[in-house]
């Protein structure tokens, strides 16, 4: 019978021949924590260890993303105990708070392949399936006895097909599909199943839409969303992380006899810009149906949408409204990385962004929290292209509207939720 | 393995957040006192009253939403006895496993159950109990998951597999 991809990446990492619903303990190819969850994982460690060496320091990373730089004692302390850890243990691979979104961070330096299997802190570590990476966020016991031993065990999921044909309409991106999917298969719609997509619009997409169509598995309970890297993608993969990409990508290809749980298609042509209304990312509408809606902040960026090609898709709709944002909205741009912020930069972006009145930020993972500098009163809305809105999310007693980038450009710009086809020319 | 307990009842979608407020995560990092906010967020009066052997029953997607297994600790230090939902986030779902907090996935139960009741679960049997009666058969746990259970969770379980434990 055969395997889909998830099969095959559990096979290499376990050694084991495996089905649907087996149990099997699989080799780590890198285990992460970051400033957030990240502190725990490692006096947990050191208490459970009583401080023994961690199994291979070469295969652990951190991160500081969360918040960064630390904005409070309480957050440099504990920032604090990850750098003195992995001085300790030797571990080098520290990507202080100049870097940026952690997975964002990692894939940048060429330490993820295809078919590895990754841990992280990040309840949204699975977007590097974008790059066909088996990587999952978890709790601090389960990073924590990685350090061990270098294992951890996983059940292996069902698998979901989902095709997808189509070019996105002026003002429509992958965003927005993504958002319209989350409405359509709802919050658990993907139910700890993996996830491999396919089809045109798939094939032509550039990294940065891949990364926010596997970004959001998580918001349909999904494992893991596995992209195979081709065209441009590819080269930029191989570029970073080495020839052995080519082979793991054969390697882990699924079976044309493959067995899907699940097999959707879908065509985006007709799609309009779509909204996830408060406060679930599955209560989903049309831009249209909220528009006009009274809003008080708006923010891009995060680990969904914060990549150059989604500062870029907002700056052209800035740039049609003549470069000015509504006095009546706080407008927050923060890029993913410094290498996104480097690009930003090189295009010109952020002098028009800040000539428009744009608080452009050093690259965080910002607004996810109510931890960070943007946070919402009571009773105030935003928008933002984020990855929830649960209630009070960013702020007791906030709500928020996520949308795409150029949703939420044209949202600035007007002071009011806005259709960007209303803006773009 | 026999648990009883008084029923605490909630919810769709309960996230983490309102399980243990973000607030928190920078600030406790000692177990008991993750106990002491628990819920917190959502249900003050569970903050305050909750016993050793309670019962949480919850909806569907129990625990999702941010990583933090926090939001799992709370609760098994507080002695929750076992939740019984009708489905849990994925995350949440591995960190009770990994933390030897037994859960339990049965619609039916759920929506039998009232809060502030006395429901009984046997884990041998695999069935719960209502107070008035009512049983409710749940699938016995997979062996790999039985064996995490009862070494008190992952980490115990890594350690003995290793001849690290005592």
């Amino acid at each position: 019978m055969g395997k889909t991809m998830i099969q095959k990446i559990i096979q290499r990492a376990s050694g084991k021949e495996v089905q649907v619903g087996d149990r099997v303990w699989c080799k780590i190819d890198l285990s992460t924590a970051r400033d957030f969850g990240g502190p725990n994982c490692v006096l947990q460690f050191d208490e459970v260890t009583d401080k023994a060496k961690v199994w291979d320091p070469d295969k652990i990373a951190f991160t500081f993303d969360l918040q960064a730089p630390a904005h409070a004692e309480k957050v440099a302390n504990n920032q604090k105990i990850i750098r003195d850890f992995a001085k300790r243990q030797g571990i080098s691979k520290v990507f202080d708070v100049n870097w940026g979104i952690g997975q964002h961070v990692l894939l940048e330096h060429g330490l993820v392949k295809p078919g590895d299997v990754i841990l992280g802190t990040d309840s949204h570590m699975n977007l590097l399936g974008g790059v066909g990476a088996f990587a999952t966020g978890v709790g601090n016991t389960d990073i924590v006895a990685s350090w061990i031993n270098g294992t951890l065990w996983f059940r292996v999921p069902e698998t979901m097909r989902i095709t997808t044909t189509g070019s996105f309409g002026k003002g429509v991106c992958m965003r927005d599909y993504l958002t319209f999917l989350v409405g359509k298969l709802g919050a658990d719609g993907m139910f700890f199943k993996a996830v491999e997509y396919y089809g045109e619009t798939i094939e032509k997409s550039s990294l940065a839409d891949r990364i926010t169509l596997c970004s959001m598995v998580t918001e349909m309970s999904g494992k893991v969303g596995l992209i195979t890297p081709n065209g441009e993608v590819l080269d930029w993969l191989v570029k970073r992380a080495g020839k052995e990409v080519i082979e793991r990508i054969e390697a882990m290809k699924a079976d044309s006899d493959a067995i899907y749980s699940d097999d959707l298609h879908f065509d985006v042509s007709k799609l309009e810009p779509m909204a996830s209304c408060p406060d679930a990312p599955d209560n989903v509408k049309t831009v249209r149906e909220v528009a006009g809606t009274h809003i008080d902040q708006v923010h891009i960026g995060s680990c969904s949408n914060g990549r150059f090609e989604d500062i870029a898709a907002a700056f052209e709709v800035l740039k049609d409204a003549g470069f000015q944002v509504s006095d009546n909205v706080r407008t927050i741009i923060t890029p993913t990385t410094r290498e996104v912020m480097k690009q930003c930069a090189e295009a010109g972006f952020i002098q028009k962004f800040l000539e428009a009145g744009v608080v452009f930020t050093n690259p965080t993972c910002s607004l996810c929290t109510a931890e960070h500098y943007g946070v919402l009163p009571g009773g105030d809305v935003g928008v933002s292209t984020t990855n929830r809105n649960f209630i009070g999310k960013v702020g007791k007693g906030s709500h928020t509207y996520l949308v795409s980038p150029m949703t939420a450009m044209a949202s600035a710009v007007k002071g009011v939720l806005t259709d960007p086809r209303d803006i773009l020319k | 393995m026999k648990i009883q307990g008084k029923v605490w009842k909630y919810g769709d979608d309960i996230n983490t957040d309102v399980i243990f407020a973000g607030k928190y995560t920078y600030t406790i990092k000692d177990r008991a006192e993750m106990a002491k906010v628990a819920l917190e967020d959502l249900d003050p009066e569970f903050t305050k009253n909750a016993q050793a052997g309670d019962i949480i029953v919850g909806g569907k997607n129990w625990g999702c939403g941010s990583s933090r297994e926090q939001a799992v600790t709370c609760l098994k230090e507080r002695g929750i006895g076992a939740i019984i939902a009708k489905g849990f986030a994925r995350i949440y779902y591995r960190n009770c496993l990994n933390e030897g907090l037994p859960i339990i996935v049965s619609a039916e139960a759920v929506d039998a159950i009232n809060a502030g009741e006395t429901v009984e679960v046997d884990f041998d049997a695999s069935e719960i109990k209502t107070a008035s009666g009512k049983v409710f058969k749940f699938p016995p746990y997979p062996e790999f998951v039985r064996g995490l259970i009862e070494d008190g969770g992952l980490i115990p379980h890594v350690k003995k597999s290793l001849g690290l434990s005592k």
